[in-house]
C-alpha cells in the first residue's frame, strides 16, 4: 500500500487529531482525465455539530491533485513511446494474419517465429538506448524517474527471455551454453578489466593477492586470452613444476573447443574428447608435483592451479566451491556448468540445474532482477511475470504479449477470469499509462489489444479527450465579429481518426455530437452541421437548423447571411447522406438560399436575390412560418423605383402567395405563416402584421399594373427574363 | 508528493467546502460551500485560466453537492443546498460571461443533500433527495420545458443517490438479441432509515418504482456510488455509512440477488492498531468511482481518504491512502 501525502501539507505534522476533532476530514473525488485525485478538507460532522466544535480552526480550501502513478516524466515518456511503436507493429502483424496460422507464424509450432525475435529484438535496443540515455553523466534539473540501474535491469531480464526462450530457427534444441556465458559476460562482467591492468603492469604478477583469482574467474567464464597472456609471465616463477605446468595449460586453454567453431555437433563432440584427454594427462602431471614443492616463497600455487584444471574438467563441486570463494552467484555456477560440466545442456534441462544449484546457493530474495533472472532459468513464467510487475508493469506487459503466442502461459490457469492474464497485465499498464492525460493515443491501442472490455475502458479514455479549444478565446462577443474560424482542434481529428482506427463508432458519434454542441456554441454553424452529419444525429441537427434560422430573428439579415455563408459545402454533405433526415434538410436548405439570398440583396445583386425569392416558393423550400418575412423581403425589392425585378408572372406568384396568407390569417391559422414576421417585428401584434402585409399587397398590385404597361409598349423577351430598366 | 507537482487550486471559499466535482474531461473543478456559493476553476496545468475562478451565487444556506451535466447538454452544473433548493447553473457565451441561473427548483421541504444527472443516454434528467425524505427527478425536455417527480423515498431523510450506468452490465459480452436495447433508466438512494434503496421507471405506470431494498447498514447510510460497469458482467454499488463501514455490493446478472461484502480496513492496519475487521475507524462520509470503476475513494472520518481495488480473487484490497 502506498500513501500519499499533500504538497504543502494541509496542516502540520501531529495536527491530525486537532483536524479531526474540528470536525473535518479528507474528501477525495477521482478524475475522469487521468488517475489523479483531487483532495479537499471538509465537514466530517453535521453543520450544526459544525458551528459548536471549533469555529476558530482556520483550514486550508485549497484543493490538492494527488496521484498514485509515477506519472511518466520526459525521458519515461520518450521510453514508452518508443517501445508503443514496437507494440503496435505487433498487434498490426497478429491482425493481418489469419487465426489459424497465426500460432505457427508465432511460434507455437516447432519453432519461434523471426518476427516474435525481431520484435523482442527491438524492445532491447530501446531499452539500451534508455539505458545509455540515463547514464549520461549530464546536469540535469532533477533526478531521472528512473535511473540508469532501472533500465540495465530491464535490459539484463529482457535479453535473457530472448536468450532462453526466442532461440533462433533451428537451434530451440541447441546447446545453449554459449549464449548463456556470453549473456552472463555482457551483463556481469567479471572480472574486470582494471584488474587485468593492474596485473599485466607488473613484473612479478604472481605475487599480487588478486593474480590466482583473477586467473581462475577468467577461466571460469571461459576466457582464454587474457588468462594465457597472464600464463605467460609464469615463466619468470622461479618454479620449474609451474612453468612446465603452464607449458601444458597455456595450450589447452588457448584450444579449448567451443560449439560454436564448429560445423556439425560431431565435429564439436570429437574434438571435445580429444581436448579433455589432455587436460587428463595435465592433472596427471599436476598429481606428480611434490607435496613440498607447491609452494613459492609467496603463498602455495599449486591449489588454485588444482582449480582451474577442475574447471576444465568439469568437476561441479570444485565449480561451485570456487564460485562461493569468488562471492559469485549461482547465475556463474549454471553458466560455467553448461560450458564446462555438461556442455549438451539444453534449454528444457535448466530448470533441473538449475534447482541444484540454487540448493546450496539461494537467490537474493529482496532482489527483484534475481528473481527474475531465478523464474526464467525455472521456465515459471507466471512468477517471472508477477515479479516483472513489480519491478517496472511495462515488462510484464511487454513480456506476457511476447509469450502469449510461445505457449509459455498455462492458458488453463486464467480460465475462470473474465479478464485473460495477457489482458489483465496490459491492461494494468494501460492504467498507469493512463496517468498521463497526453499519453492518451498509446492508452487506447494498448487497451485495444484486449478484447471487448479493453475496447470498452479505451471508449472512455477516448470520450474523456477534451475536443473543444480553449474556451477563452472562443465564443465572440460581438456578433457582428466573424463568426466562423473554420478551426478544427487538433485533438477532436486525433480522436476520430483514432475511433476508425479502432473501429469505435459509437465512441465516433459520441464526440462528433459534443464537437457540434461546441462549434454551435461558436456559432459555427458550417462545422455544427458538418459534426452532426457525422455523428448521424437528426435531433441535433434540427437543433442547429433552428439555430441557424434564430441568427436571422435575433441579430437580423446581415449577421444571418455572414453566420449561414459557411454552411453551404456540410448542406452537400449533408444532402449525399443517405440517412440524412428530410425534413431538416429541407429547413436547412432554406436557410442557406434564404442567407445566399440576403448575401445577394446586400452586395447589390438585387437581381438575383428576387429571383431567390421566386424560387423558394416555387421550390417549396420557404417554410410557411416564413411566408410573411419572405414576402415583405419581396415587397421591398418591388418598392425599388429603378429595376424592375420580378415579371407580371413572377409578381402574380406573389401575390397568390400574399393572398393565401392572407385567406388562412382570416380563418385563424395566421401564427402558421406570420410567427417569425411578429417576432422580426418587435413582437407586433397579428393585426399590425397583417396591416403590413396590406400596404405589400397594394404595393405588388401596383407592381404587377406596371409590368402589363411595360410589357404592352417593350420587349417582353426582357420582361420575362424579368430584366428591364425603368 | 514532490514540489514539483500541480500546487493546490485557492478556492478562496469563505467557509467550508462540502464537495468538489471535476467536469466530464476533468478539465474544470466546481466546488461549494457553506459560504453559500458555488465556484468553477480551470485546474489543467497549462490552461493560462488555472486556478481562476468564477463565482455563482444564488443559494441562501450552505451548498451541499455539485454535479456536471454531460457536455452534450452544454456547460451546466446542478447544485443543492441547505435553503431546499437545486439550481441549475449554464456557463454563458462568451465565457468571460460568466454562469447564469437557468431553472431553480424548489418542491423541497427541507435541506436537498444530493444531486445526480442520469446517464446522457437518458436525456438530461437530475435527481435530487432531500431530508424532507423525498426524492425529485427532474426531467429537462428540448423545448426548455421541465418536469418534476416527487415521491417519498426515507423515512427522516435521503442522503445521496447515484445513477446506474445507461447500458446494463455486460451487454457488451451477451450475445445480441437484435435491435437496440433501451437504456436503464434507475438509481440508488441513501437514506436514514439505515437502508439503500434501488428505483426503476415503469415505462407502463410512467412512475418510479421501488425495485430492491438493501439492508446491511445499522445506521445512516451516507453515500452511495453505482459504478460505472465496462464491460465486466456484474454490477457494483457501493454505500458509506454512520456506521463506519462500506459496504460493496454486487449482482453478477441482471435477475441475481445483491450481495454485500465489507471493505476491511484492518487487513492493511498496522499491527497492533487495534482495528475491527470490517469497521473503519470512524463514520464514512463519502464513496466514489474512478472513471473504468476499477479504484474506489473511500473518505473516512478519521481525516484519511483511501484508494481501493478489487483484486483477481473478487477480494477488496487498499492499494492508498492520501493523509495531509
Amino acid at each position: 500500500m502506498t500513501t500519499i501525502r499533500l504538497y504543502p501539507p494541509l496542516f502540520e505534522e501531529g495536527k491530525e487529531i486537532e483536524f479531526v476533532r474540528s470536525g473535518r476530514t479528507l474528501s477525495a473525488i477521482p478524475s475522469p482525465r487521468d488517475n489523479s485525485v483531487a483532495v479537499f478538507s471538509t465537514s466530517a460532522v453535521d453543520p450544526q455539530t459544525l458551528k459548536s466544535l471549533n469555529e476558530k480552526y482556520t483550514d486550508s480550501r485549497d484543493i490538492y491533485t494527488a496521484s498514485t502513478d509515477k506519472i511518466p516524466t520526459s525521458e519515461r515518456r520518450l521510453f514508452v513511446t518508443d517501445t508503443s511503436v514496437i507494440f503496435a507493429s505487433l498487434q498490426d502483424f497478429k491482425n493481418s494474419n489469419k487465426t489459424s496460422d497465426l500460432d505457427s507464424r508465432l511460434g507455437r509450432s516447432e519453432q519461434v517465429s523471426p518476427v516474435l525475435i525481431k520484435h523482442a529484438v527491438d524492445y532491447v535496443k530501446i531499452v539500451v538506448d534508455s539505458w545509455a540515455r540515463a547514464s549520461k553523466p549530464v546536469n540535469r534539473p532533477r533526478p531521472l524517474q528512473y535511473d540508469a540501474n532501472h533500465y540495465r535491469t530491464l535490459y539484463t531480464c529482457l535479453s535473457l527471455f530472448v536468450v532462453l526462450y526466442l532461440p533462433e530457427a533451428g537451434f530451440d534444441d541447441a546447446p545453449v551454453g554459449e549464449e548463456l556465458m556470453e549473456w552472463l559476460n555482457t551483463h556481469f562482467i567479471e572480472p574486470s578489466s582494471e584488474e587485468g591492468d593492474h596485473l599485466s603492469s607488473q613484473d612479478k604478477p604472481w605475487q599480487d593477492d588478486t593474480f590466482w583469482p583473477y586467473l581462475t574467474r577468467s577461466v571460469l567464464r571461459g576466457f582464454s586470452k587474457a588468462p594465457v597472456f597472464l600464463l605467460e609471465t609464469l615463466s619468470r616463477h622461479p618454479s620449474e613444476h609451474l612453468q612446465n605446468l603452464v607449458n601444458y595449460l597455456s595450450p589447452l586453454l588457448s584450444s579449448h573447443p567451443r560449439i560454436l567453431q564448429f560445423s556439425t555437433e560431431r565435429e564439436f563432440v570429437v574434438a571435445l574428447r580429444r581436448w579433455k584427454e589432455r587436460v587428463k594427462t595435465l592433472r596427471l602431471e599436476l598429481d606428480q608435483v611434490p607435496e613440498e614443492e607447491r609452494e613459492d616463497d609467496f603463498e602455495n600455487w599449486w591449489k588454485p592451479l588444482s582449480n582451474i584444471v577442475g574447471i576444465l574438467e568439469g568437476r561441479l563441486e570444485i565449480i561451485q566451491n570456487i564460485c562461493i570463494d569468488l562471492n559469485a552467484d549461482w547465475k556463474e555456477v549454471c553458466a560455467t556448468w553448461s560450458i564446462f560440466v555438461n556442455h549438451r545442456l539444453r534449454r528444457q534441462d535448466l530448470p533441473e540445474v538449475v534447482n541444484q544449484v540454487l540448493e546450496s546457493m539461494p537467490p537474493d530474495p529482496t532482489d527483484l532482477e534475481d528473481m527474475i533472472h531465478v523464474a526464467l532459468f525455472r521456465g515459471e513464467i507466471m512468477e517471472a511475470l508477477s515479479h516483472a510487475a513489480k519491478l517496472d508493469i511495462w515488462l510484464a506487459a511487454h513480456w506476457i504479449d511476447l509469450m502469449e503466442h510461445l505457449d509459455l502461459l498455462n492458458t488453463h490457469a486464467g480460465d475462470d477470469l473474465e479478464i485473460s492474464i495477457r489482458d489483465q497485465y496490459i491492461l494494468s499498464y494501460a492504467d498507469y499509462l493512463h496517468s498521463d492525460p497526453a499519453l492518451w493515443r498509446i492508452t487506447v491501442a494498448y487497451m485495444c489489444s484486449c478484447g471487448s472490455i479493453g475496447k470498452e475502458q479505451a471508449d472512455q479514455v477516448l470520450l474523456r479527450v477534451p475536443v473543444d479549444v480553449n474556451r477563452g478565446a472562443t465564443g465572440p462577443s460581438d456578433v457582428h465579429a466573424t463568426v466562423s474560424s473554420g478551426e478544427v482542434p487538433e485533438a477532436l481529428r486525433d480522436v476520430i481518426e483514432t475511433c476508425h482506427e479502432y473501429g469505435r463508432e459509437s465512441v465516433r458519434r459520441m464526440v462528433c455530437t459534443i464537437a457540434a454542441q461546441n462549434f454551435l456554441r461558436r456559432r459555427e454553424y458550417g462545422l455544427a452541421v458538418s459534426y452532426t452529419t457525422s455523428a448521424e444525429n437528426w435531433t441535433w441537427l434540427g437543433r442547429i437548423v433552428d439555430a441557424i434560422l434564430a441568427e436571422y430573428i435575433k441579430h437580423g439579415p446581415e449577421v444571418f447571411a455572414r453566420s449561414v455563408a459557411a454552411v453551404a459545402p456540410s448542406l452537400q454533405e449533408l444532402r449525399a447522406h443517405p440517412g440524412a433526415d428530410g425534413v431538416f434538410t429541407h429547413r436547412l436548405m432554406f436557410a442557406v438560399r434564404y442567407a445566399e439570398f440576403h448575401q445577394r440583396r446586400l452586395s447589390g445583386d438585387l437581381q438575383e436575390a428576387a429571383l431567390d425569392i421566386l424560387t423558394m416558393f416555387n421550390e417549396d423550400l420557404a417554410p410557411k412560418m416564413w411566408w410573411g418575412v419572405l414576402l415583405c423581403d419581396a415587397v421591398e425589392l418591388v418598392r425599388h423605383d429603378s429595376l424592375m425585378l420580378y415579371s407580371s408572372s413572377g409578381a402574380v406568384e406573389l401575390l397568390k402567395r400574399l393572398e393565401e396568407v392572407n385567406l388562412r390569417a382570416s380563418q385563424g391559422s395566421g401564427d402558421d405563416y406570420l410567427s417569425v414576421l411578429m417576432v422580426t417585428m418587435k413582437g407586433a401584434t397579428e393585426g399590425e402584421v397583417l396591416q403590413r402585409l396590406k400596404s405589400a399587397r397594394l404595393s405588388l398590385a401596383k407592381y404587377y399594373a406596371k409590368c402589363t404597361m411595360v410589357a404592352g409598349g417593350r420587349d417582353v423577351t426582357r420582361l420575362r427574363a424579368g430584366i428591364i430598366a425603368v | 508528493m514532490a514540489p514539483s507537482d500541480p500546487i493546490p487550486i485557492e478556492t478562496a471559499h469563505e467557509d467550508m467546502i462540502h464537495d468538489a466535482q471535476l467536469d466530464y474531461y476533468g478539465k474544470r473543478l466546481a466546488t461549494c460551500s457553506s459560504d453559500r456559493t458555488v465556484k468553477v476553476f480551470d485546474v489543467v496545468d497549462d490552461e493560462p485560466q488555472r486556478g481562476v475562478g468564477q463565482t455563482l451565487k444564488g443559494h441562501a444556506g450552505p451548498v451541499w453537492q455539485v454535479a456536471w451535466a454531460h457536455p452534450k447538454f452544454g456547460h451546466i452544473l446542478a447544485s443543492c443546498s441547505y435553503d431546499g433548493k437545486v439550481i441549475i447553473w449554464k456557463e454563458q457565451q462568451p465565457a468571460s460571461a460568466g454562469w447564469a441561473k437557468i431553472k431553480e427548483h424548489s418542491l423541497h421541504t427541507a435541506s436537498v443533500n444530493s444531486v445526480s444527472w442520469a446517464p446522457h443516454e437518458l436525456g438530461a434528467i437530475l435527481a435530487c433527495a432531500s431530508s424532507d425524505g423525498k426524492i425529485s427527478v427532474l426531467t429537462f425536455k428540448d423545448d426548455g420545458q421541465w418536469g418534476a417527480d416527487v415521491f417519498e423515498a426515507h423515512a427522516i431523510g435521503c442522503n445521496a443517490v447515484s445513477w446506474a450506468p445507461a447500458a446494463r452490465a455486460g451487454s457488451l459480452l451477451a450475445p445480441s438479441t437484435g435491435g437496440r436495447a433501451a437504456p436503464v433508466k434507475r438509481f440508488a438512494s441513501a437514506g436514514c432509515d439505515n437502508i439503500v434503496k434501488i428505483w426503476g421507471f415503469s415505462e407502463e405506470t410512467q412512475a418510479w418504482v421501488e425495485e430492491d431494498v438493501l439492508e446491511g447498514h445499522t445506521d445512516w447510510v451516507r453515500d452511495v456510488a453505482w459504478a460505472p460497469n465496462i464491460g465486466l458482467p456484474r454490477s457494483y454499488i457501493a454505500t458509506a455509512s454512520q456506521d463506519k463501514t462500506v459496504l460493496v455490493w454486487t449482482k453478477d446478472t441482471p435477475t441475481a440477488p445483491w450481495v454485500k461484502t465489507a471493505l476491511d480496513p484492518s487487513i492493511s492496519a498496522a499491527p497492533g492498531a487495534g482495528a475491527t475487521p470490517g469497521k473503519f475507524p470512524d463514520v464514512v462520509w463519502r464513496v466514489s468511482w474512478s472513471l473504468a470503476g476499477n479504484v474506489l475513494a473511500v473518505s473516512c472520518g478519521d481525516g484519511k481518504v483511501t484508494l481501493w481495488k478489487e483484486n483477481l480473487k473478487g477480494g477488496w484490497e487498499c492499494v492508498s491512502d492520501v493523509s495531509s
